[in-house]
């Protein structure tokens, strides 16, 4: 277990069931794990496995059936659905398979969105630092219909960002792109997490993209399979575990 | 298909609920209003039965001239003899029924307001057709016996005193009998049963009858005794069986009620065109949401035909259903339209309730009609969806820009063709005013079609200016409310034309009755040089004769001059003219006239024999100073009037024509007036004469009211508002329907959007900030429906009212009222976004980010 001052979020005994009786199924079977500040880890495994679920439950958007969820220092436990909504909006950032940005705002009012539902002014010197690295400077006036599944994404890692929060939780985040722009996006959560001191966790099935995280946990069936650094380029294909497309 | 359909259906209830709704409400009141007038019509019918059932033969006066506000001009009780000496007749008896007030001992009316009260003659044994619940026939002048549900109304029971006002001061009776005409209900109307000359006494018909009832000898049929009779009698009086004016009668109340149903078949009319609107708006949307099923069902191998007649199927159960539901809850809706009328002191008499064929036929017959015009363009659009749709997040082909283009310019010529077509009926110079209203009301519908068709060009503009203040004051949430209504702009223009049919409605009523309003006011200062007025407290009935010389006495009246009104006919001039009788000598001081020809001094020395001319019927009929109006009066004489002067009497104050009271006495049969002007002796105290004026008044003519001249405006301006009242009770149906069309607009568009929401839940906007969203949002579409509809209210208020211009009408904006209804549409959006904010916000977050 790292240290856990280090430690920006953490899951201790985490079970969810859903369902109930004969037909109720844990999606997480007691899931103990916890997240580096300043770490880009990746939570691989195959479908129904339960590496969403462990992703939305450690977001505060579900809540875990026992066990008990610790995101900066607060037990989401007790947190009423104001509480976790303002958790949300103030300390994470979030990326999902496919961008949801919303198609009447410009690219840069995408970015700037977490801000505006906050009501915060934004930093104008880190929101162009933001727009250049994602790659948008002459892009931003334009609507999300005008942009590739690529630029959106992009987009979207920009919106992640914009409020520094404590941890950006990214749902498949290549999902829906080709190699090409999977690999710009990747790269550019590498770059946050490297040149922004960012906190990434990553819910993927592609194990190329997981190749870009620092560690990767493994599930099967709701329980952590396996855990540990990413392999160096070169044994990407074997893996840490038998996790794999 | 058929079982599709019905699977379509379940599967979206909310959806499929608020459709029917659209139906509903308008088959609603439109079954409502058949079931209504079919129970008062048929109510009429069985007091009319009742009335003269066993009455062989009925003598009535010969109605010439059809009276407005009058009863047909009595006649003469010597015909009683005659009638008596014909060997075919066994027995006759007079009998005298009469509009009068009936008033308890404090005053207090017994009838509803609109109700009349009416005095009858006592008739002897074997003419009776009341029955006698309680007591006895009244036998001495004092006596009188009510009928049984005016007295438990008020808690009268025999041994109670009631007032009788008629022509002459209210005199007291002693209530002897409580009677009832068979199973009839009167609704608010009620009688009075005096003796015979008592009850000619108090209506003024001394030595007159109303009617002569005649029952023939025996062996003698009642057809062969009316021939008999007619053979005998002057030209004067009309002849008929009991049956045949038990018949007569209830025709002619059914023809004015006529009225009254077409009137509410227009607003259950305007109902069911605004859930048109909402049913086209929810069809067109779940065809759009449902392409992949659609495209499924393509590539399975239904044809374009199968999909099609799905979707009409489903629009036609749902309509139908609704229709079902509209007519079954009519039959309850008939009673709460008549205690709506009732609110506003229009009782009319409803017995049982009658559901004919005929409502049931009609109302399922338009539910159906109503779903399938509005399904039909976005069923077809649903056959256009390709079977690739099903393998694609495919969107519905949209139009292209050509076609959009078509649409505009259709629509912004239908919109001209519309107000076109209502300029035709305006000024088009026609002479049928069922035609001339056709034409208008046909225009306004093409004008708003063509608002609707065109106002997707507009939403982007309006939401624009509408959602800027909010987005000022309100930031990201107002933004976004904007921007989703800017979103399909055909959307929010169907959802706000639904709405804009409805205040476009409302507001030109208000700006109209303001007008009204503001003409009479006009109408009182420009032609009354009077202090006080004196009128019926009914507002439109004749007082009593004796008025004018009782208040001639109170000390501070310097000059009492009355005014009646009549129809008359006039050779060679279609229709009737509107004729009133002044005292010449007097006149001058109470009313202000503008000659345009002679002065004066023509009014009063106005002779017996002579007229005076209103410009404008100088105009229409090419009758003036110096021709012979050649006049047939109500009481069917033939007489010539010289006209000696012309006036400009633009509030159309005095009608057509001016004549004496002698003559209208002599001639029209006619004495009572509608009003008796006062004018105050120079330095009088008006508060204290009022006040004199009144007690006089009260005590002796209960069925009057003395106003002064802004009283008098205040009275006009409250019966304008207690119409107004009435009319928008019925208009806020489709309002209604409006409001669950937002509703229906906003939940499918939330769907919709589902995964968008999600998304702002998920990054942190917080449940308040996403009913903020969906409450602007539909504020936005209610303003914009709002600013729509007074446009065209505005519009058409300022394109009808023009003609009224030369008889006074002022056209005058109600700004205070037109904001109040502003604020009314944002409330209404703010109702209309209560659920559908609820639904958004409930959303569960996970479902909305993984929902695809």
């Amino acid at each position: 277990m790292e240290d856990p001052n280090s430690t920006i979020v953490s899951a201790a005994d985490v079970r969810r069931r859903y369902g109930e009786g004969e037909t109720a199924v844990d999606a997480l079977a007691g899931v103990t794990v916890g997240f580096e500040r300043g770490g880009f880890a990746a939570i691989m495994g195959p479908s129904g496995s339960g590496k969403s679920t462990l992703m939305h439950v450690l977001a505060g958007l579900d809540s875990p059936t026992s066990g008990t969820v610790t995101l900066d220092g607060t037990d989401l436990g007790p947190l009423d659905d104001a509480a976790l909504t303002e958790l949300r909006r103030d300390k994470l950032g979030f990326i999902f398979q496919f961008f949801n940005l919303l198609p009447v705002l410009s690219a840069e009012e995408n970015v700037l969105l977490p801000l505006s539902i906050a009501g915060k002014d934004p930093d104008p010197d880190w929101v162009e630092r933001l727009i250049e690295a994602v790659g948008l400077s002459d892009r931003r006036d334009h609507r999300p219909s005008e942009l590739s599944g690529g630029q959106q994404q992009r987009v979207a890692v920009a919106r992640a960002l914009v409020s520094r929060p404590a941890v950006v939780f990214a749902d498949e985040p290549t999902g829906n792109l080709d190699s090409k722009a999977s690999d710009e996006v990747m790269a550019l959560l590498r770059q946050a997490v490297d040149d922004f001191g960012q906190t990434v966790v990553m819910v993927t099935h592609d194990v190329h993209a997981a190749s870009f995280a620092d560690r990767q946990v493994v599930l099967e069936d709701g329980r952590i399979a396996g855990d540990g650094p990413t392999p160096p380029p070169g044994a990407a294909d074997v893996g840490p575990t038998t996790a794999g497309r | 298909m058929l079982r599709l359909a019905f699977r379509g259906i379940a599967s979206r209830k909310l959806r499929a609920a608020t459709t029917m709704l659209a139906v509903f409400l308008g088959v609603t009141l439109m079954a409502g209003s058949y079931v209504l007038t079919d129970t008062i019509n048929d109510s009429f019918d069985q007091i009319f039965a009742s009335s003269y059932e066993g009455i062989d033969v009925v003598v009535t006066p010969k109605e010439t001239v059809e009276q407005e506000e009058r009863e047909p001009p009595a006649f003469s009780q010597a015909l009683l003899e005659r009638v008596r000496k014909l060997p075919q007749v066994e027995d006759a008896a007079p009998s005298v029924f009469s509009n009068v007030r009936i008033l308890t001992q404090k005053n207090d009316p017994i009838g509803s307001e609109f109700a009349p009260n009416f005095a009858s003659s006592r008739v002897p044994e074997g003419f009776e057709t009341l029955t006698y619940e309680a007591g006895r026939r009244p036998q001495s002048p004092r006596e009188v016996a009510l009928d049984a549900a005016a007295a438990e109304r008020k808690g009268l029971a025999i041994g109670d005193r009631v007032k009788v006002a008629g022509e002459r001061s209210a005199a007291s009776y002693r209530i002897v009998g409580l009677v009832q005409l068979g199973d009839a209900s009167f609704g608010g109307a009620a009688i009075a049963v005096l003796t015979h000359p008592e009850a000619q006494r108090v209506t003024g018909k001394q030595g007159k009858v109303d009617q002569l009832l005649v029952a023939g000898a025996d062996g003698v049929a009642p057809e062969r005794l009316a021939r008999a009779l007619s053979a005998e009698l002057p030209q004067g009086v009309e002849v008929r069986t009991g049956e045949q004016t038990a018949a007569k009668e209830s025709s002619e109340i059914a023809e004015d009620l006529s009225f009254l149903k077409i009137v509410l078949l227009v607003f259950s009319g305007v109902s069911l065109f605004v859930g048109g609107f909402l049913i086209f708006n929810t069809f067109s949307i779940t065809v759009a949401q449902r392409v992949r099923e659609f495209g499924l069902l393509r590539t399975l191998g239904a044809s374009r035909g199968q999909v099609l007649r799905a979707v009409i199927a489903e629009a036609l159960l749902l309509g139908i259903g609704g229709a079902l539901l509209g007519v079954a809850a009519g039959v309850g809706f008939a009673g709460a339209i008549n205690s709506l009328f009732k609110s506003f002191g229009i009782d009319l008499p409803n017995t049982g309730t009658v559901l004919a064929p005929r409502t049931v036929i009609v109302s399922l017959l338009v539910g159906a009609l109503v779903t399938l015009a509005a399904g039909v363009v976005p069923a077809l659009r649903a056959t256009r969806v390709s079977p690739i749709a099903a393998l694609r997040d495919a969107e519905l082909p949209g139009s292209t820009g050509a076609r959009r283009r078509l649409t505009a310019a259709l629509a912004a010529l239908l919109m001209l063709a519309g107000v076109a077509i209502t300029c035709i009926g305006l000024f088009g110079g026609i002479e049928s005013s069922g035609q001339a209203a056709s034409l208008i009301g046909g225009g306004a519908v093409a004008a708003i079609f063509g608002v609707a068709l065109f106002s997707p060009r507009l939403v982007r503009p309006l939401a624009s200016a509408i959602g800027r203040p909010i987005e000022g004051l309100r930031g990201l949430t107002g933004r976004l409310a904007r921007e989703n209504t800017m979103r399909r702009p055909g959307r929010t223009a169907v959802t706000a034309a639904a709405l804009m049919i409805g205040l476009g409605l409302v507001s030109f009523v208000t700006i109209f009755a303001a007008g009204v309003k503001g003409s009479v006011d006009d109408a009182i200062d420009n032609n009354l040089a009077g202090d006080i007025s004196i009128q019926n407290t009914d507002g439109f009935s004749p007082i009593a004769e004796d008025v004018g010389p009782e208040v001639t006495r109170v000390p501070g009246v310097g000059t009492v001059s009355t005014l009646a009104t009549a129809n008359a006919r006039v050779a060679g001039v279609s229709g009737d003219a509107r004729v009133s009788a002044v005292e010449p000598r007097t006149a001058g001081e109470v009313l202000k006239l503008d000659f345009v020809d002679g002065s004066g001094d023509d009014l009063a020395s106005l002779g017996r024999r002579e007229a005076i001319v209103d410009r404008t019927y100088v105009e229409s009929h090419g009758i003036g100073v110096g021709d012979k109006l050649r006049v047939t009066t109500p009481a069917g004489k033939r007489v010539e009037y010289d006209v000696v002067a012309e006036v400009r009497d633009n509030a159309d104050f005095l009608g057509d024509f001016i004549l004496t009271q002698q003559a209208f006495r002599e001639d029209f049969g006619e004495s009572k007036p509608f009003t008796a002007f006062v004018k105050l002796e120079p330095g009088a105290d008006a508060g204290a004469v009022q006040g004199r004026i009144e007690r006089v008044v009260d005590r002796r003519f209960p069925a009057a009211e003395v106003l002064s001249q802004d009283q008098l405006k205040d009275s006009q301006s409250e019966q304008v508002n207690q119409l107004l009242g009435l009319i928008y009770a019925l208009l806020s149906l489709a309002v209604v329907v409006s409001v669950f069309g937002i509703v229906n607009t906003l939940v499918l568009s939330i769907h919709e959007r589902t995964r968008e929401l999600g998304m702002l839940r998920a990054i942190g906007m917080s449940r308040r900030q996403v009913r903020r969203v969906i409450r602007y949002e539909a504020v936005i579409t209610s303003l914009i429906g709002a600013v729509l509809g007074m446009a065209l209210g505005v519009l058409f208020a300022a394109l009808i009212s023009s003609p009224l211009a030369d008889e006074g009408f002022s056209l005058s904006f109600p700004i205070a009222n037109l904001a109040i209804l502003l604020v009314l549409a944002i409330l209404a959006g703010i109702l209309a976004a209560i659920l559908p904010a609820r639904r958004a916000a409930r959303l569960d977050v996970l479902r909305a980010v993984a929902y695809e």
